[in-house]
């Protein structure tokens, strides 16, 4: 009997919160809280905050054209396998004192989970036979490569500063991390995470992809990129993508610097995680966005690998030297 | 639901794709404006996509030249139903001044059938968003009739 | 009956398993003219070989036994030992295994890889031979006979890499390697017989007894000998250059064996002489030898890597990447470490044999391995590529595949290490580390890319699937790649972990062959818990409920509403949208992918290719160089 509550109760985590549906909504929303602050920002009325929503089920009811030159199965597939692992990841960052799945996975984990979704859309811009997608490509693959460095060592910087804090020299489970912030407050109060969150605050547009940091998707100059190809439902499932993964990193930063804030009833947390996401949102994505022009893809690489990667290493330095 | 949900929405989210058949640049620079802070044609939703894949409305402007007519042609069919198809532009209607001249193949109607005529060269912002919203509207009966 | 039973028992198996191999070879070579008898016998040997290594698994890992045999029965007399001895602990089963496996699926692939080559008895001769002489390596128990095998595969592994003589710069492949192979095997030969001057002894045990204890000038120069010249079997930095070269021109059968096996024989050769022989004298700087190596092998090759435009150099790169990775936990030495790094060693064999596999399919299908002129397989090869993905994704750590939960434990270990030690260069691994996984991921999407994804040349319209034989080979790779990364806790508990206790056992490595071990220096393994956790099947599970809940979502909302082109003439719809034109055949070349990233690179990449001469005296200088270096190394600091 236990088991079958247990089953049901995972499956809701899965399904409901802070799996599927949450991720829809809040990713949805989280997007058009962007478009709408975007839009402020350049004395523009905007979108309405539910035009995500619009587009989606817009782009749900075209039609879908399957390119003679394409893999057919790649092609439909990639998206589903990049949203289902953005779910996933989900499911491992802590919402404050609740994960709804501590014993699988750890920082390492979510380091490389993070890799899936930009795979699965680098594999089915590929099998669209598309030479703009090979551009995307190349640019799409840069870019991750240029926000791994500096995301490795934030990564391990909040792993050092917590495992010499807890006695067990370094941690990189998520919700010994949550469970230590729970204790004694938020990370973003010591002087050496502040690099690292400043770091992650400049990443978190590099991972989604937003502007300034869009060579990948560039829509003036080579037409989407890794989209150029795709059409009605399955280009709505890589636009929600987008959207959860906004949501993902945001609430990654949550779960690594902003822990501890939570009231430990499940509700009022995950009301309060979402409105820490947006405002994250607000000030690394739609910020930026709203008076920077898109960078050059070398221009991306450098960036990351000199300002944002300093910036990092500074924060592993000091997390090293116990600061 | 789901179906009402996707038959409802679909007028608020057209995406633009823009072709330009020989133009003047007039109406294109106009159609930019249309998206600029003053009119912010975002706020119904319109969009501008970079592929016709993308796309629910094209925007057609300028006379249809003989070299231009099979690629606008070929975009046009790449465009995934339902769409719009939107004139922009008097040169598209009538060929404009350059009625007559051994390269033109226009207008547009004599290839495919084209839902919304824009008017005037260049047509007013005001003109454009006001035609725009009624190619949505189209959109949006067309997509109520797939089903 | 009794003599059968005799015949029969376990402690004879090590030997018949290199019998196996090299009678196999022997028998071929006269009676191979007719296709089925060579056939027949080349899967008879390298099944038996299999056989009677998975056999061996119940005494030496779940009984915990080292099988000790002396050739001939020619025990030690007077506490010296004189037969010739094989040695068989949890470590030389361990790399008999891998052995084992990858000779067999290899063998399996090759009889319809190799049915349009000529020669094909001269083949499985020789390539029998390559795996008897890897398979008694490792399984000897003596340092001479180390060397005689050693010999045995370099000159084999040469004339397989020579094998197709009609490939351009297959010959001069081959030359290199044998140069450059030759100075290595000398190195081996002179290092044992500083050692038989010193010791008066060339039986492993008993080196391991006496060597540590007698640490001289001349053990040390001994040691940098010996390391250097497993160092080029392994083709650890400096020597990477002469693997791209050998397998861009061996068959693919072949690479799969340099690849997963032969460079792993050096690995071996290493941790017998660093752990075992020589106890890690000076434990730090030992440490810093092979993570040294290791981490600059890592590195230097995955950018090589990124900058190739063929595939099975490529590859080749990347295999020698990968043995950084194995090196460099090796060297650890922590229990995390040498089982994380044999972990990996398990993986690497089994990935990189099936990406070698794929490669061949390709190159036997469509007569090229160039990325620039590939494109579109998927279409026409889906099994291939398939099996490529999951090579492809496993050697890039995706979970839930077997690269991953291997460097999960790479990073875990090397960063823990860091954290113990205090030292900031431990930590610089892990990010070294962290980086090649992410440079090897890119490396592949170019491959995915530009080989089995994008258009199809017009040339390649004939193209098709290979035969049910070779996709059987590389199914087994895969699924074997697949069990091994769902299942690490497996893994590590009955290879891994006996395998790494055996590194820190040296005292019953030498008791087993009857020496006196007590004065063996005990390394201190450590214990290790987790940082971290993963859990694979789970994952795999909640990634699953995940998808398919999204899917029945998509099914209901009519994700299959698709249209797509069924006449052979494709309509102007169901064209690529190349800005309105005709579609024509436009496929980004491999060689140019990531410019972006090697634009700010430019500069280190102009002094690779600088470095990179192709030249094989600058290799032999190379491999003089780093004889000088680390013999100094040794001296001074060791």
């Amino acid at each position: 009997m236990t088991i079958v509550i247990d089953a049901l109760q995972y499956l809701g985590y899965v399904l409901i919160f802070p799996g599927f549906l949450f991720c829809f909504l809040a990713g949805m929303l989280l997007c058009g809280i962007d478009r709408k602050l975007v839009a402020k920002m350049q004395k523009r009325v905007g979108p309405p905050i539910l035009q995500p929503f619009y587009d989606f089920f817009k782009l749900c009811g075209k039609e879908t054209i399957i390119p003679a030159a394409a893999e057919r199965n790649t092609f439909m597939l990639s998206p589903l396998v990049g949203l289902a692992a953005l779910v996933v990841i989900q499911l491992f960052i802590p919402v404050f004192g609740f994960t709804a799945f501590s014993g699988i996975g750890d920082i390492i984990v979510i380091l490389y989970l993070l890799l899936v979704p930009a795979l699965a859309m680098i594999l089915g811009g590929a099998a669209s036979g598309s030479p703009y997608a090979g551009v995307g490509l190349s640019r799409e693959m840069v870019t991750i490569i240029s926000c791994e460095l500096p995301l490795v060592l934030v990564l391990l910087a909040v792993a050092k500063t917590v495992g010499g804090a807890i006695g067990t020299g370094l941690c990189f489970s998520l919700s010994q991390i949550a469970e230590y912030q729970e204790v004694n407050g938020s990370l973003i109060t010591k002087i050496s995470m502040l690099p690292a969150a400043a770091a992650m605050l400049l990443l978190i547009p590099g991972e989604t992809g937003s502007h300034p940091f869009d060579a990948a998707e560039a829509e003036t100059e080579i037409c989407e990129g890794l989209l150029a190809e795709y059409s009605g439902a399955p280009l709505g499932v890589f636009k929600l993508s987008h959207a959860v993964k906004m949501l993902s990193l945001t609430s990654l930063f949550v779960a690594l610097f902003l822990g501890g804030l939570g009231t430990g009833i499940l509700a009022l947390d995950a009301v309060l995680l979402f409105l820490l996401c947006a405002l994250i949102t607000a000030a690394s994505i739609s910020f930026v966005h709203a008076f920077t022009a898109r960078l050059k893809i070398e221009q991306i690489f450098k960036y990351y690998w000199t300002v944002v990667s300093l910036l990092a290493a500074v924060s592993l330095a000091l997390a090293w030297y116990g600061l | 639901m789901f179906k009402r949900l996707i038959a409802e929405r679909t007028g608020k989210s057209p995406w633009l794709f823009h072709i330009n058949a020989g133009s003047c640049n007039g109406c294109d620079i106009e159609l930019v404006s249309v998206l600029t802070p003053r009119y912010d044609a975002e706020r119904l939703g319109f969009k501008l996509a970079g592929s016709p894949r993308h796309a629910d409305i094209v925007v057609v402007t300028g006379p249809v030249t003989k070299q231009s007519l099979p690629r606008v042609l070929r975009a046009i069919s790449q465009v995934p139903e339902p769409r719009c198809i939107v004139t922009m532009g008097s040169c598209p209607q009538s060929g404009n001044v350059f009625r007559g001249s051994y390269s033109i193949a226009g207008p547009l109607s004599k290839y495919v059938p084209v839902d919304v005529d824009v008017a005037g060269c260049a047509p007013k912002p005001e003109a454009i968003i006001d035609g725009l919203t009624l190619a949505a509207k189209i959109l949006k009966e067309k997509r109520g009739r797939m089903n | 009956m009794n003599m059968l039973g005799n015949i029969l028992s376990y402690q004879h198996f090590p030997i018949y398993a290199i019998m196996a191999l090299f009678l196999g070879s022997f028998l071929i070579a006269a009676f191979g003219e007719k296709r089925s008898v060579r056939n027949i016998l080349a899967l008879l040997s390298v099944t038996a070989a299999l056989g009677f290594i998975l056999a061996l698994m119940k005494p030496v890992v779940f009984h915990g036994e080292i099988i000790s045999y002396w050739m001939g029965a020619r025990e030690p007399a007077g506490g010296y030992a004189i037969g010739i001895a094989l040695e068989v602990d949890a470590l030389s089963f361990f790399f008999a295994l891998l052995v084992a496996v990858a000779v067999f699926v290899s063998g399996v692939y090759s009889i319809q890889y190799m049915n349009r080559d000529d020669n094909e008895k001269e083949y499985y001769t020789l390539y029998l031979l390559l795996c008897g002489g890897v398979m008694g390596m490792v399984l000897s128990g003596d340092l001479f006979n180390m060397f005689i095998m050693v010999e045995i595969l370099t000159f084999a592994a040469v004339a397989l890499t020579a094998f197709r003589n009609t490939v351009r710069g297959a010959v001069e492949a081959a030359f290199k390697y044998l140069v450059v192979g030759c100075m290595g095997s000398t190195c081996i030969l002179v290092g044992t017989a500083i050692l038989y001057a010193q010791t008066h002894t060339l039986n492993l045990a008993q080196l391991a007894q006496l060597a540590p204890g007698d640490v001289n000038t001349a053990t040390r120069l001994a040691f940098a000998l010996l390391f250097v010249g497993f160092g080029t079997k392994a083709f650890i930095v400096p020597f990477h250059p002469l693997a791209a070269d050998a397998h861009g021109a061996a068959p693919a059968s072949v690479s799969v064996i340099i690849s997963g096996v032969l460079t792993k024989s050096g690995i071996y050769g290493i941790i017998r002489i660093c752990y075992f022989l020589f106890q890690s004298m000076g434990l730090g700087a030992m440490q810093f030898l092979l993570v040294f190596i290791g981490s600059l092998s890592m590195f230097v090759c995955v950018t090589m890597a990124l900058a190739q435009h063929d595939f099975k150099r490529l590859l080749a790169f990347h295999s020698i990447s990968q043995i950084g990775y194995v090196l460099t936990a090796v060297g650890l030495c922590t229990a995390l470490g040498v089982s994380a790094g044999l972990y990996h060693a398990i993986n690497h064999t089994l990935f990189k044999g099936l990406l070698f596999l794929a490669a061949g399919a390709v190159l036997h299908e469509t007569g090229t391995t160039d990325l620039n002129k590939l494109g579109g397989l998927a279409k026409k090869m889906p099994h291939t590529t398939a099996l490529f993905m999951v090579g492809a994704f496993s050697i890039s750590g995706v979970p839930p595949f077997n690269g991953f939960a291997s460097k999960w434990m790479i990073y875990q270990a090397s960063y823990q290490k860091a954290v113990e030690s205090g030292n900031i260069g431990f930590l610089l691994v892990t990010i070294i580390a962290l980086i090649t996984s992410v440079l090897t991921l890119a490396s592949f999407v170019k491959v995915s890319h530009s080989v089995f994804f994008g258009q199809l040349p017009p040339e390649l319209a004939n193209v098709k699937e290979v035969s049910w034989g070779m996709r059987s080979a590389m199914g087994i790779f895969a699924l074997l790649c697949i069990i091994t990364g769902l299942f690490p806790n497996l893994v590590t508990a009955y290879l891994t972990e006996p395998a790494a206790a055996a590194v820190f056992n040296v005292k019953n490595y030498i008791e087993a062959m009857g020496f006196d071990g007590s004065a063996a220096v005990q390394l201190e393994a450590g214990g290790f818990q987790h940082a971290g956790v993963w859990d694979p099947v789970s994952w795999l599970l909640v990634l699953c409920i995940a998808l398919l809940a999204i899917t029945i979502v998509a099914v209901a909302g009519k994700y299959g509403n698709v249209s797509r082109c069924r006449a052979p003439a494709v309509e102007n719809k169901y064209q690529l949208f190349y800005g309105g034109e005709e579609q024509e055949f436009s496929q980004l070349g491999g060689e140019d992918l990531f410019w972006g990233f090697k634009h700010n690179w430019r500069g280190y990449f102009k002094f690779m290719h600088r470095l990179h001469s192709g030249v094989v005296n600058d290799y032999a200088l190379w491999a003089v160089v780093d004889l000088a270096l680390v013999t100094l190394f040794s001296l001074i600091v060791l």
